[in-house]
């Protein structure tokens, strides 16, 4: 397992490389930023000026280059915006998007499953029908629209959760404020809740179904009808023999679910005023804030690296065949 | 499997109440909703308008405009002008304090006009470009402990209320700060003073021990919450007090609940259609014929602005009589009616009647989608209206910020364009300053009427305000006849109020919170 992390390494640093160019290439194709950080009434003299002082006056390839230096020093740049360094906005937002990217993750592990092996246990009959049709509706709905009802229906109507805001908990972690994170922790769930479901109801929807033609499947092997026949309950068929091998499809899309979640929570993030990288991402692209957009993509592609190293792991763990 | 149900219900509700409620403000706390975070909090960096209204409260000013434009004394009690108009010498009130608790003296004063000018440091945005490039900022002195000197680098009609844009910090703090740290840790010299900063979620500040003037609440929260939709429920449920940018969809929504109201105003800001009068576009049918004063004012009475406002800004405006706002415009001259019969008649006296197809000529309006209110239908309208009297009009709706600002910048957008230009209530020079040369930064349309121009000279060469005010109606006279604008209005804004509080909105796009009171 040690050597197969170690050959992941220079996979990684190909994959980064790449991920900078795209995403140089992508900003610049959107034209030369200057023009968003003069004001409005600036002269062709004030534009030269501010060119040269964010060093968009140098060809592109030095651009790049001098980039790319910066980089492997892990030197992201500053923030053209915030004018503090780039990876410091982007560790101050990213734990909120933790938070939601985990409870997201959580509502759709744990939404689905049950959904999933009810669907299968009653294939045909009125719960499998509804069930699917929820899940149906689920991958039909586009979240914001979701959230924005969660917001009228939820929120404003009953006053059942939060409209929108944040409380720290993973950050006040990191920071060592420990009591204090705690404390947080139930305010800091019920604000979480809709956000999450908001961008969650797409993935229960999709391993519903998911679990539910895995689990069909497995249920008609020879090794559960044995199961059976040794007297065995259906929840011990099911839980114990039925679900291990129903998992491994489920964990392989789980592990592609992360970086689907992630880009998910940017629009969800607006929503929910939740102050995280997807948020911090998006308004970067708008302003045009380049430094800022090039160290949230380096990121978030490490994160999904890492969360899809972690998949293989498992699922080689999970199913003895594979070897690694 | 029913005890495991009942079990993860029962903690559920032992964990969340019934029904969640977040407390609405505390009596002696404001609460904005704003639709973006602030660009940092670096007083000597400031390009957006939410930026200035948060900075505003947290520093002074030696002066501040007004909500009714007039220029009043902030940190400073007093000012002299030499007799060559080039030293503005402002008198510090007493016993004014920075919120490090030292002293604020002039020479605080001084060494934040100078560090914004400071070249090490590099800033970008209002004050250190416009307002400095405006004025030709030379050094600011320290003449005595209340006494602090700004040198121009020559006499300047509206500088006063462009100082008025630069923020006093304390220096003892900022020398002691990186760049870095002062981008975060505001240290001021305002009524209010920097609490915290959660980035992309809130900014809190409570009232300064000190305050330089006076203002009613304790604490001050402004809210990030980019979505107008969020924004609209978070007031309608009593969480914020005020919200900006309430969206014109929303205002039906707002002010049918019981909680908060929506406040319509006016804003300074000249909406405009620019006829480009450069020699790129000349060589173009349509470029060709706005070339002529008589097809740009014919185009004038084409375009149902009280319909546009009405209809699709949702609130009634005032169309537009030039380039300068109505409290300081020329007071004879009357807006331009819709009537596509002078229009038409017009054009055709102007040599071009409509053609067989019952066309007159062909001509592009180029505009940026999403950053006015409601941008994309306003100029699908306009584009209308042209086509109504035989002005056949390619309409091109670009990305903003990728491509039509640097089009705009560089001059090269048109031959028509839609656009809007910040104004001001405290000074007709400050907006005619857009066309300030020929060579100037917003004269986007490349105009060079000679008439016009010759006014610069007539008033950059008198301190005689009769003079002054008759050189800026002939003018604003010449702007209105041959001016290369079509003159659409005032871009509306929109404010959400809570119930709870009095608070009036300005024109100026600037948010004060100092009168606001609970009611």
């Amino acid at each position: 397992m040690f050597f197969y992390i170690l050959r992941r390494i220079p996979q990684t640093v190909l994959v980064i490389f790449g991920v900078t160019l795209v995403t140089f290439i992508a900003l610049q194709i959107g034209g030369d930023p200057t023009y968003l950080f003069v004001s409005e009434r600036a002269s062709p003299e004030e534009i030269e000026e501010t060119r040269k002082m964010l060093g968009f006056d140098k060809p592109l390839h030095i651009q790049y280059l001098i980039y790319l230096s910066n980089l492997v020093q892990l030197d992201f740049g500053d923030s053209l915006y915030y004018r503090q360094p780039a990876l410091t906005v982007i560790l101050e937002t990213l734990p909120a998007t933790i938070e939601l990217t985990i409870f997201s993750m959580l509502i759709a592990i744990f939404g689905s499953i049950p959904f999933g092996i009810l669907a299968a246990i009653y294939r045909g009959k009125w719960i499998d029908g509804s069930l699917m049709a929820i899940a149906m509706l689920g991958q039909s709905i586009p979240s914001f629209w979701l959230g924005i009802m969660c917001i009228l229906y939820i929120s404003l109507n009953v006053s059942w959760l939060p409209i929108s805001g944040h409380v720290p908990f993973l950050m006040l972690i990191f920071q060592g404020e420990f009591i204090q994170a705690f404390k947080n922790l139930p305010t800091t769930i019920t604000y979480l809740i809709l956000p999450s479901f908001a961008v969650a109801f797409y993935s229960v929807s999709r391993n519903a179904r998911l679990i539910r033609s895995s689990m069909l499947e497995v249920l008609s092997q020879d090794y559960v009808r044995t199961a059976r026949s040794k007297g065995l309950s259906e929840y011990i068929v099911i839980m114990k023999h039925a679900m291990r091998n129903a998992w491994l499809p489920v964990v392989t899309i789980i592990g592609l679910e992360f970086g689907f979640v992630i880009s998910g929570v940017v629009v969800v993030e607006v929503i929910f005023a939740w102050p995280g990288l997807g948020r911090t991402v998006f308004d970067a692209i708008s302003n045009r804030d380049i430094p800022l957009v090039q160290a949230a993509v380096v990121v978030i592609s490490l994160f999904v690296i890492v969360i899809n190293l972690i998949t293989d792991l498992v699922y080689a763990k999970l199913d003895p065949r594979i070897k690694l | 499997m029913k005890k495991l149900i009942t079990g993860v219900a029962v903690v559920f509700g032992l964990i969340f109440p019934s029904t969640f409620t977040i407390a609405a403000p505390p009596d002696d706390t404001f609460v904005v909703g704003l639709p973006t975070d602030t660009i940092g909090l670096e007083p000597a960096q400031i390009s957006s308008r939410h930026t200035a209204n948060i900075m505003k409260h947290i520093f002074g000013q030696l002066y501040s405009v007004s909500e009714t434009g007039s220029i009043d004394p902030n940190l400073a009690e007093s000012y002299k002008i030499s007799d060559d108009g080039k030293e503005y010498t402002f008198t510090l009130k007493e016993g004014l304090t920075c919120h490090d608790g030292e002293a604020l003296t002039a020479e605080d004063a001084a060494y934040s006009f100078n560090r914004v000018a400071d070249e090490d440091l590099a800033f970008t945005g209002n004050s250190a470009g416009f307002v400095y490039k405006s004025i030709d900022f030379k050094e600011a002195r320290a003449d005595s402990e209340r006494e602090v000197t700004i040198v121009l680098g020559g006499p300047n009609h509206i500088a006063l209320g462009l100082i008025a844009e630069v923020y006093v910090h304390c220096k003892d703090s900022y020398e002691k700060m990186s760049k870095d740290e002062a981008a975060s840790n505001p240290i001021g010299s305002g009524p209010y003073e920097f609490v915290k900063w959660d980035k992309g979620s809130q900014i809190v500040l409570k009232k300064a021990a000190n305050p330089p003037i006076p203002t009613n609440f304790e604490n001050v929260i402004w809210r990030v919450i980019p979505e107008a939709s969020t924004r609209t429920a978070e007031l309608i449920a009593g969480n914020v007090d005020m919200i900006t940018n309430a969206s014109p969809d929303q205002v039906e929504a707002i002010d049918a609940s019981s909680t908060a109201k929506v406040a319509k105003v006016q804003g300074t800001r000249r909406m405009y259609v620019g006829f480009h009068q450069g020699p790129e576009f000349a060589v173009t049918p349509g470029g060709a014929a706005i070339q002529k004063p008589e097809v740009r004012r014919a185009l004038q009475y084409a375009v149902n602005v009280p319909a546009i406002c009405e209809n699709l800004l949702n609130a009634p405006c005032t169309r537009m009589t030039g380039i300068v706002n109505p409290n300081n415009a020329h007071p004879n001259l009357e807006p331009y009616p819709y009537d596509p019969e002078i229009a038409e008649y017009l054009l055709d006296q102007a040599g071009y009647p409509r053609d067989a197809n019952g066309v007159r000529f062909e001509i592009t309006l180029q505009a940026g989608e999403g950053r006015y209110l409601n941008d994309k239908n306003v100029v699908l309208a306009i584009c209308q209206y042209l086509d109504d009297v035989g002005v056949k009009t390619n309409c091109e709706i670009l990305d903003w910020s990728a491509v039509y600002i640097p089009l705009i910048k560089e001059k090269k957008a048109g031959p028509m364009y839609f656009i809007g230009s910040g104004g001001a209530t405290w000074s007709p020079l400050y907006d005619m300053a857009d066309l300030s040369a020929p060579d100037s930064g917003p004269n986007y349309t490349k105009w060079m009427n000679e008439e016009w121009f010759k006014g610069w000279k007539v008033i950059n060469n008198t301190n005689d305000e009769y003079i002054i005010r008759r050189e800026i109606d002939r003018m604003l006279e010449v702007f209105y006849n041959e001016g290369p604008w079509l003159h659409l209005y005032f871009q509306p804004d929109f404010y959400g109020v809570s119930n709870r509080v009095n608070w009036n909105p300005r024109r100026d796009e600037k948010v004060d919170l100092f009168n606001a009171t609970l009611k």
